[in-house]
């Protein structure tokens, strides 16, 4: 193929990126300048709604959002390491099975999932507490309608998102290079630190930007099972789109959301060497 | 056995049934788009004959046998969306959505407030829908105010379920003639903390937190009036055991006695559950408060035709056909749910419910509860209250 031809047929994936993923991202930027509780594009520009963003309180939400995404991402990623690995080393033909049943999830609507736990969490009557009463006469409480159950949510939810990355990056550790470094004399934290975490830490990589990212605008988790004990940010943002009838405001939102994304985001990226996890 | 019949009423509202729904009509959908080519080259109305009528609505509205009875009817389609508020459906018509649909409805004030000013529905010929009202309960004979344009000149509706809509007690921790008597006051009693729930529609939330606070809340505030809005919001939504938008997590957690009671709720949330026989639910409205006297608040739903510019040219008929007795009874048991529709003043469509659905929507004392409630109207302060309840919110937890 020509390098001339090149940019012609980047034009239509090029086209459709700048109608449907920046023209959307542009008209919410100008929005977030517009009066408050306006719907016009067309008012005085003003940083008004930035100014409400710092001083009314967001930063609350924020810092749950922010803090729910970091604990989902470090739990997910403790608990799919292990898994990832077992997966990779041990369990054969059965891996294709396991996977599936972990993927399988995915396919069902996440509310659903949320509501069926929701159902198993219940107190008394649930599904879990209601089990072991009548087997064992044991009474347990609930984390249902609290942080906790939020963060399991979420946990429950995003564990897919770390787990088939870190596959990658768990398959891309030779196995060679594992039994070169216990010739060597290295323990296991040693091969750990020195060895496999380093060569999988694409997949890593990925993993905890996609997880983190995700589980930074979740918002059923924290409503379904969280009860609202606390709010998020997106739950905040819903607000004033919705009730509160204040687009700019809801607007400003947002963009302050893309920028925590973004900082968080093209940093991890620009470390992570994704041509060598595609062309694997 | 109550907790199974509660379980299957959430399984029944298994979100997967929509997508299976809307799959089959998006088809239909796609059918009628891909002969949009063809039908561009039409006229106006030929076009838009050609495509399904298209409600924005309530779950009600979305009755198989509601769309089969219309089908059988008119030989017309439909296309339907069920929405999750007022605002939100106001604002996807701001949004051009006009041009998508053909039917809205929403609670009483915002026809005539907001969606009638801002251009967003048509008015109904009074010839041939004035008749209609004549056969409604007498609370709705002409001229109803909801169903007019501010200036009194332009019908924009067809009036049709309505309740009161205010808290929801367990009978069995609560008498419902206490929580009557006490009213609001029950959810800033320290007893009650943690104990109840919150309805997470916000609007109505609003409202009742003004209820509590002992103020009007369709009459303009005071500052002090503010104040005492700003404490009791922050009061309520702090000591609130949980937050939801589905009001069968709120039913099931008073059957699993997480809570005593909760706002907001009324038929609408109860009598489904009830008429399963459900008893640790019931509807209260309070026998006072500070609306003119009243505690409870009274909703109206409105029925409007979309100002669409290529409307379908059976959306009149369509408003027309609802009020049918035969279309109002599947309406007023939409979905597995039970409400009170205008036209059960007449004998005919009343003689159709059995003993035990009057029981379930609380008949005996509808009226009571009515009288009891002021209508549900525009809140003229509602932007001020509404970023103090946002913000008490924001500060739970």
């Amino acid at each position: 193929m020509s390098r001339v031809h090149g940019p012609w047929f980047a034009l239509p994936v090029g086209l459709f990126l700048a109608a449907f993923f920046a023209a959307p991202i542009v008209i919410v930027a100008w929005y977030s300048l517009m009066p408050p509780r306006t719907f016009e594009l067309s008012g005085a520009l003003t940083t008004a709604n930035y100014r409400a963003a710092f001083g009314e309180g967001y930063e609350r939400p924020l810092m749950w959002s922010a803090l729910g995404a970091a604990l989902t991402t470090l739990v997910c990623a403790l608990l799919a390491w292990p898994t990832a690995t077992i997966l990779h080393r041990s369990a054969g033909r059965w891996a294709g099975v396991v996977t599936a049943l972990i993927a399988l999830p995915i396919f069902i609507s996440e509310s659903v999932r949320l509501f069926g736990m929701s159902l198993f969490l219940m107190p008394g009557g649930g599904i879990l507490a209601g089990t072991l009463n009548a087997l064992f006469e044991v009474r347990v409480g609930s984390i249902l309608n609290s942080r906790l159950g939020a963060l399991v949510g979420l946990v429950y939810i995003h564990f897919p998102f770390m787990l088939f990355p870190l596959l990658l990056g768990v398959a891309m550790v030779p196995a060679d290079r594992i039994e070169a470094a216990r010739d060597l004399g290295a323990g296991r934290l040693a091969v750990f630190r020195e060895v496999e975490l380093p060569l999988a830490a694409p997949g890593l990589s990925i993993g905890c930007l996609l997880t983190f990212v995700l589980a930074l605008g979740a918002n059923a988790e924290a409503a379904i099972l969280g009860g609202r004990a606390v709010t998020v940010i997106t739950a905040a943002i819903e607000q004033r789109f919705n009730y509160a009838q204040d687009w700019p405001m809801g607007a400003a939102l947002t963009v302050l959301v893309i920028a925590v994304t973004a900082a968080v985001v093209f940093p991890v990226l620009a470390r992570v060497p994704l041509d060598r996890i595609i062309r694997r | 056995m109550q907790h199974d019949r509660a379980l299957r009423q959430m399984a029944a509202r298994n979100p997967l049934a929509t997508p299976m729904q809307h799959s089959l009509h998006r088809r239909r959908f796609l059918q009628a788009m891909a002969a949009g080519a063809a039908a561009a080259a039409l006229p106006g109305t030929a076009a838009a004959q050609q495509r399904p009528l298209s409600l924005l609505t309530w779950d009600a509205y979305a009755d198989p046998r509601l769309l089969t009875l219309w089908r059988e009817t008119s030989g017309g389609d439909i296309r339907y969306e069920i929405h999750i508020s007022d605002p939100t459906s106001v604002n996807r018509l701001r949004a051009g959505e006009t041009a998508v649909w053909d039917f809205i409805n929403v609670n009483n004030p915002w026809a005539r407030n907001v969606m009638w000013p801002a251009g967003l529905i048509r008015e109904l010929p009074r010839d041939r829908f004035d008749p209609l009202y004549a056969q409604m309960k007498p609370k709705f004979h002409m001229p109803y105010k909801w169903a007019m344009s501010e200036d009194g000149q332009n019908l924009l509706g067809l009036v049709q379920r309505y309740e009161t809509f205010d808290f929801v007690v367990n009978p069995e921790v609560i008498s419902p003639q206490l929580a009557k008597d006490e009213g609001w006051s029950l959810f800033s009693n320290p007893d009650f903390a943690g104990r109840y729930g919150i309805l997470a529609y916000e609007d109505w939330n609003v409202m009742d937190i003004c209820m509590g606070a002992g103020v009007h809340p369709f009459k303009v505030k005071t500052d002090d009036e503010v104040a005492r809005f700003e404490e009791t919001a922050r009061l309520w939504i702090q000591n609130a055991r949980l937050i939801t938008t589905d009001f069968v997590q709120l039913n099931l957690a008073i059957l699993n006695g997480e809570i005593d009671l909760y706002f907001t709720g009324g038929t609408y949330t109860t009598a489904a559950a009830r008429l399963e026989g459900v008893t640790e639910l019931y509807a209260i409205t309070p026998a006072s408060g500070p609306a003119d006297g009243k505690g409870g608040i009274n909703w109206i739903e409105v029925n409007s035709v979309v100002n669409n510019p290529d409307l379908h040219p059976q959306a009149f008929d369509f408003i027309e056909f609802i009020a049918s007795p035969d279309a109002a009874e599947i309406i007023a048991r939409g979905n597995g749910n039970l409400q009170p529709v205008s036209q059960m003043a007449q004998p005919e469509l009343m003689s159709r419910f059995s003993a035990d659905e009057l029981a379930a929507i609380q008949w005996d004392e509808f009226d009571e509860r009515i009288a009891n409630a002021v209508e549900f109207d525009i809140v003229p302060d509602y932007d001020r209250l509404y970023d103090i309840y946002s913000a008490a919110m924001r500060m739970r937890g």
